[in-house]
C-alpha cells in the first residue's frame, strides 16, 4: 500500500510539474544548459532571415525556429530522441505559438535549444518530443516502441547506403582495424 | 501638418515592424569542416573527422543541423546550398559529412547563432581529418 501511496504522489508530482509554469525539462548535464520554459511562434529559419517563404515552412525540409515575442531566434537542434532534431516535432506548428519546454544551452560556439515537450499555446495538451522516431517507424512499418525504432541509425537505408559507400570513417576501404 | 505627421509616425512604425528581427547578411568564405552541429558544440563526444563521421551520417539523417565548422573556430549552420533548399536529412549534405570545404556564402548572425546560405561551394577536399588513430569511432566504438 506504501508503495502505492508513494507512486501516486510522485505521479501526481510529476504531473504539476508539467502542467506548471516552471520548466519539467529533465538536465542532461551538458555544459552551459540552463532549463527553459517559453513561448514562441514556430518559424522557418531561412524564410525567418532571408525572406525565402515556401508554403508550409517549407514541408518538413528545412530547420524550424522559435521565434519569441521579443524578436530572439531559437534554433531547436534537438529533440528527445536518439540522434534526431526537432524538425518533425515542430512542423505540424509552423506558423502557430507553442509552449517549448527543454533546455537552452548558451555555449559560446553556438545557442542551441533541445525541445523535451511542447504544447499549442496557451493550454494545449503537452506532448513529449520525440516525432523523429514516431515518423522513422511509421514510414518504416516498424512499431514506435520496438527495438527496431529505438535504433533507428542502425537501420535507415540511407545510412545505411552511405556508410556501406564510404565506410565508417568515411574513406572507401579505410575499416576498422580487427 | 498634423496628418503629415500622423503620415510619416505611420511609415516609421511601418518600417520598424517589417525589420524587426531581421538582419543583414555578410558575404563571406568559409574554409572548414562540415560538421555535426550538436555533438560538437556540446562536447559529449569527440565531434570531428573521421572518428565521429558516422555519427555525423546519423545526426544528418536525423535532421540535426549541419555546420560547417571554420579555420576560425565559428560553428556555421548550414540552411541552403546553392539552389538546394533542405536542411534537414539533406542527401547532398549527407554525402559531405566530416569534408574539409571551401564555400561562399551569405551570413547571417542572429541571437548566438550563424546561419550560412552558401550560395557556391568553391572546393571540396574530402575528408582529410584523421581523428579515428586517436579517438577510434565516436560514439561506442562501432
Amino acid at each position: 500500500m506504501a508503495r502505492w501511496k508513494s507512486a501516486i504522489w510522485g505521479l501526481a508530482a510529476a504531473l504539476v510539474v508539467v502542467a506548471g509554469p516552471a520548466s519539467a525539462a529533465e538536465e542532461w548535464g551538458i555544459e552551459f544548459e540552463e532549463k527553459a520554459r517559453f513561448e514562441a511562434k514556430v518559424v522557418d529559419i531561412l524564410c525567418e532571415l532571408s525572406g525565402d517563404c515556401p508554403d508550409n515552412c517549407g514541408a518538413g525540409k528545412r530547420q524550424l525556429g522559435l521565434l519569441k515575442d521579443d524578436g530572439t531566434l531559437i534554433l531547436p537542434a534537438k529533440n528527445q530522441d536518439i540522434f534526431a532534431g526537432a524538425a518533425n516535432d515542430l512542423l505540424p506548428f509552423c506558423g502557430r505559438r507553442i509552449v517549448a519546454d527543454g533546455l537552452l544551452i548558451r555555449n559560446p560556439k553556438a545557442t542551441l535549444f533541445v525541445l523535451q515537450y511542447k504544447r499549442l499555446a496557451p493550454d494545449g495538451d503537452w506532448a513529449r518530443a520525440n516525432g523523429f522516431i514516431r515518423d522513422w517507424a511509421a514510414a518504416d512499418g516498424a512499431a514506435r516502441d520496438s527495438k527496431r525504432a529505438k535504433n533507428w541509425f542502425r537501420h535507415d537505408d540511407r545510412i545505411k547506403a552511405t556508410l556501406e559507400k564510404d565506410g565508417v570513417y568515411g574513406i572507401p576501404g579505410l575499416t576498422p582495424a580487427e | 501638418m498634423n496628418k503629415i505627421l500622423t503620415v510619416l509616425a505611420a511609415a516609421l512604425v511601418y518600417g520598424a515592424a517589417t525589420t524587426a528581427g531581421a538582419a543583414a547578411a555578410n558575404r563571406v568564405t568559409v574554409t572548414g569542416e562540415i560538421i555535426d552541429t550538436w555533438c560538437y558544440v556540446t562536447e559529449i563526444m569527440y565531434g570531428q573527422g573521421t572518428a565521429h563521421h558516422q555519427c555525423a551520417v546519423w545526426c544528418a539523417v536525423g535532421g540535426i543541423p549541419v555546420s560547417v565548422l571554420g579555420d576560425d573556430g565559428k560553428v556555421n549552420v548550414v540552411l541552403r546550398v546553392e539552389d538546394d533548399d533542405t536542411s534537414v536529412a539533406n542527401p547532398r549534405l549527407l554525402t559531405v559529412q566530416s569534408h574539409r570545404v571551401t564555400v561562399d556564402g551569405d551570413l547571417y548572425e542572429r541571437d548566438g547563432v550563424n546561419y550560412l546560405i552558401v550560395t557556391a561551394v568553391a572546393d571540396d577536399q574530402g575528408i582529410v581529418n584523421l581523428t579515428h588513430e586517436e579517438y577510434g569511432i565516436q560514439p561506442f566504438g562501432d
